[in-house]
């Protein structure tokens, strides 16, 4: 209980480094740019309409308004991909300073995440601009978009954890993660209905794919207009908090021996 | 009794790592396989235990490598201690590394913000500090400019304002503040004086000796991991100073008995290890120049060579006393001995009588029983008056002239007489040391800015000097020549040039001096280090008593005995025979050396004659007192030695650029 309490104070205390450290992500990426932060909306759509020319006759034949389809998942996707990877580095990249001074190392990864979060959030401006000039329906169901980002950070925090520490004893994680990327990208319904697949891939993906769960969710609020499943609406929370877990504890584990490799 | 705010008990850090870092998969997987997977463990700190208390400032020296950063590392929590603990007691400030926690992409502004934070500062107190900040870092116009278009000393003192702007209990300094420049050093260093009366305790790491014992009262010195001594820090900087020293010129002798093994041919061979061959070799050395600098005396130093006999530093060849104008060459020698402050202020006795020199007011005044400079004068004035010279035509009717009959028949007469072994009638009107009068109260026989000797003698000094260059002793020229005139390139002789060019012209006279040493068995034989007897029923010119040269050596050491020599004065031509035959006297015996030369016309003339031979000589650069036939006073003979060194390396440059452009 002391433990916690102590946790928590730090936690304060340091509560304005990570804002400073968002911050420094955010502004760091379009600095100097001449469009600056609106190529947070600009990328999305640009990439969005690549996918859209190739895709749309191919696997988007008899899906209704591909493009938002396509952008509702892409979106998750892309955060997860971004966070995660950047928080593997988040303790490596920031070597210069954890050798230095004694700061928490999770204010990094943490730091990381919740930057990309805010990033996704303000991207959210591109996918409604999507829908407007597509004319798709607003559903009041957006309103629940927060609690599927809530769901989405806690996971790909515990994620983020797991892998940077992960990183810091095997450099090659980086790749391999890359390639895990890469395959999850495909295997989730991002680019196509999932019922498209065989059975027993679909029973697979389900079971296994832990990005479906906020894919889906997201979709049913975004595209479908419905309230998610209580499987994966329940299964997304659970999912996060394990993996919360997972992470937080294999940190914790080796976050003193982080000095002696980095 | 002030609490122990740093607590470090039996510290040990281990750091895994092995030949090579294992850090991919792949690699993992092999060594797995093999078993050999990295438990190779390399120990950074071992079995470290110091306590800090409030507001001490502890330094840490030690070569690199050794383990400072690492300590400082586990004392601000960033290592864990593998073996032992590190206990500490409120609020650290650490500035371990150069920029430590900047990002090189963003502002002064947004890095202020981001360190501040990082050291657990709230956003708006570093809002209400800024200001402070940058003024003290000093750095308004770059304010919003990229950290990476900085100077490292402009970070260094962004780092030092932020680290510094508000009193941590302990603050942790490692090596930032070498870059800075002095300005901004000298506030860093007022910075943390004023946190320190503050009570902040300081942890000090430098490689500026001289700034850790400035600021620091305690100190370690770590070596390999290990405490080698912990204490006050002018102790523990000074053993660390002269083991580094050790370490140095033990490497360079290594190297030097390498090359002595291979045979390698020496760039000077230098001839005399007096004065000017030490401060040669040393000066070539110094350009990366190797010297062999051999002597036929078995002893080097030259004539200012000084043995320790019984605990008094006896002068061999007659006394040397160091006295110059120039500031640089007085900083040169104190580089390489302690000096004392000695101050020669001679006597002379004339049967009985005492009197001070040089001749002034104390002299006159005992002499005369006068006791003002204008009585002085008019009595001098009718003395003078009474010879009825005009125009002085040798010594005698110069001093006759100058000090009038009295002071002359008393003091001068008879030491010039036994000095030059001639009548003063015969000597020239203008002797070197001449005669030199004051109408003041003032003993001192130099009027330089500096005097003294060294404390440990001049043969330690000349040693320090030759420390890094190979020296022979009783090693003749010719024969040394003969026998490997492969071993050199170019030779600095500073021997007799007249024996150089085998006395083809005759020999170049000098004034010869014989001293015979003696051991009295009295604390104190004469009250002075030097007393001239003028009187010339006494064969002798001088007693020299040594103890008197180094007051505080007796102070420290009171000896029941005394160590004296006499000075009779020689005829050249037997000091000429000695010195040929390279005779060296054992300690107490008598010794005979060549003083100064007899620059008459004759003589002058006859060197005028070597020198043009020795212009002749390519590879050959006459220096030195005997080289040059002239007298040297020891600074004098030092400025001559490094002239000779600049111009040498002058045409070693010149060499260089006339191989480059071909």
């Amino acid at each position: 209980m002391k433990l916690l309490n102590y946790r928590i104070k730090t936690f304060f205390k340091y509560r304005d480094l990570i804002i400073e450290l968002v911050s420094r992500d955010l502004k760091l990426k379009y600095r100097r740019s001449f469009l600056g932060y609106a190529w947070t909306i600009l990328q999305p759509l640009m990439m969005m309409m690549v996918w859209v020319i190739v895709f749309s006759n191919i696997l988007g034949k008899n899906i209704e308004n591909y493009p938002v389809f396509l952008l509702s998942g892409r979106m998750m996707y892309d955060f997860l991909s971004q966070s995660t990877t950047g928080a593997m580095k988040s303790v490596t990249g920031n070597s210069a300073l954890i050798r230095k001074v004694n700061v928490p190392k999770y204010i990094f990864t943490l730091a990381r995440v919740t930057s990309c979060m805010v990033d996704m959030v303000l991207s959210f401006g591109a996918l409604f601009i999507v829908m407007a000039v597509t004319g798709a329906k607003f559903y009041w169901t957006l309103v629940l978009i927060p609690l599927v980002v809530i769901q989405i950070y806690i996971f790909c925090c515990g994620l983020g954890f797991f892998l940077a520490q992960f990183n810091v004893f095997f450099r090659d994680t980086e790749h391999i993660y890359g390639a895990i990327l890469r395959a999850l990208l495909y295997m989730t319904p991002i680019l196509y209905e999932i019922t498209r697949l065989p059975e027993n891939l679909q029973i697979f993906i389900k079971v296994f794919n832990p990005l479906y769960y906020y894919v889906g969710q997201f979709r049913d609020i975004v595209y479908y207009g419905n309230i998610p499943g209580p499987r994966i609406f329940w299964g997304g929370w659970v999912i996060a908090f394990l993996m919360l877990a997972i992470g937080v504890w294999s940190f914790q584990r080796s976050k003193d021996r982080f000095i002696l490799y980095i | 009794m002030s609490k122990n705010v740093i607590e470090v008990d039996h510290l040990k850090i281990r750091f895994n790592m092995a030949t090579e870092k294992v850090d991919n998969l792949k690699e993992y997987a092999i060594k797995l396989a093999k078993h050999q997977l990295m438990f190779q463990e390399f120990i950074a700190l071992r079995d470290i235990t110091f306590h800090v208390k409030k507001g001490e400032a502890w330094g840490l020296v030690g070569p690199n490598g050794c383990g400072k950063s690492t300590l400082l590392k586990a004392v601000s929590g960033i290592l864990q201690p593998y073996e032992g603990t590190v206990k500490v007691r409120g609020r650290i400030s650490p500035l371990i590394e150069l920029g430590a926690g900047f990002d090189k992409n963003l502002t002064a502004r947004e890095n202020i913000y981001l360190n501040g934070l990082v050291l657990g500062h709230s956003r708006k107190f570093m809002e209400e500090h800024f200001d402070e900040i940058v003024e003290f870092a000093d750095i308004e116009e770059f304010l919003d400019a990229p950290l990476k278009n900085f100077s490292s000393g402009m970070k260094a003192r962004l780092g030092f304002a932020v680290a510094t702007v508000v009193n941590p209990d302990i603050l942790i300094v490692d090596e930032v503040l070498e870059v800075g420049d002095m300005r901004f050093r000298r506030k860093c260093n007022e910075r943390m004086q004023q946190m320190l009366d503050g009570g902040t305790t300081l942890l000090y790491v430098s490689h500026n000796i001289e700034s850790v014992k400035g600021l620091c009262d305690k100190a370690i010195w770590i070596d390999h991991g290990r405490m080698r001594k912990i204490g006050d820090s002018q102790e523990v900087c000074d053993a660390y100073q002269n083991d580094q020293d050790e370490t140095i010129r033990a490497r360079k002798e290594e190297r030097r008995a390498r090359l002595r093994r291979q045979g390698a041919k020496y760039d000077y061979l230098v001839v005399g290890a007096g004065l000017t061959g030490a401060v040669f070799a040393r000066e070539m050395a110094k350009a990366g120049k190797r010297s062999l600098v051999i002597d036929k005396r078995s002893h080097i130093g030259g004539n200012a060579y000084t043995e320790d006999v019984d605990g008094i530093q006896v002068h061999r060849y007659g006394a040397h006393i160091f006295h110059t104008n120039n500031e640089k060459i007085w900083k040169y020698v104190n580089r390489f001995a302690d000096f004392n402050h000695y101050i020669h202020s001679p006597l002379a006795v004339y049967r009985n009588e005492m009197y001070n020199l040089p001749l002034n007011m104390n002299t006159f005044s005992r002499l005369w029983n006068l006791n003002t400079p204008q009585k002085v004068r008019e009595k001098i004035a009718a003395q003078a008056a009474a010879s009825g010279i005009t125009e002085p035509r040798n010594l005698e009717e110069q001093a006759l002239l100058l000090v009038g009959a009295d002071v002359y028949e008393r003091l001068i007469k008879g030491y010039m007489e036994k000095k030059w072994g001639k009548d003063c009638k015969e000597l020239p009107a203008s002797l070197p040391d001449g005669l030199p009068l004051r109408f003041t109260y003032n003993n001192q026989y130099f009027e330089d800015c500096f005097q003294g000797i060294p404390v440990n003698g001049y043969t330690a000094l000349v040693g320090k000097l030759l420390e890094n260059t190979d020296v022979m002793t009783d090693t003749d020229f010719f024969v040394y020549r003969r026998e490997h005139p492969e071993m050199f390139d170019r030779v600095l002789y500073t021997g007799m040039i007249d024996e150089y060019f085998d006395f083809c012209y005759g020999h170049l006279q000098y004034r010869g001096a014989r001293f015979e040493t003696e051991r009295v068995e009295m604390a104190d034989y004469q009250g002075s280090a030097e007393i001239l007897d003028t009187d010339q029923e006494v064969p002798y010119t001088r007693v020299i008593e040594y103890k008197h040269f180094s007051p505080e050596t007796e102070m420290e050491h009171p000896k029941e005995y005394s160590i004296i020599s006499r000075e009779y004065p020689e005829k050249w031509k037997q000091a000429a025979e000695e010195y040929a035959a390279g005779k060296n006297a054992a300690p107490l015996d008598g010794v005979t050396v060549f003083c100064d030369p007899v620059r008459d016309e004759e003589n002058r003339a006859m060197y005028e004659k070597y020198r043009k031979l020795a212009d002749r000589e390519k590879n050959v650069i006459f220096g030195g007192r005997l080289g040059t036939y002239q007298h040297y006073d020891m600074d004098q003979a030092i400025a001559a030695a490094m002239e000779l060194a600049q111009a040498e390396k002058l045409r070693l440059q010149k060499k260089r650029v006339a191989n480059v452009s071909n």
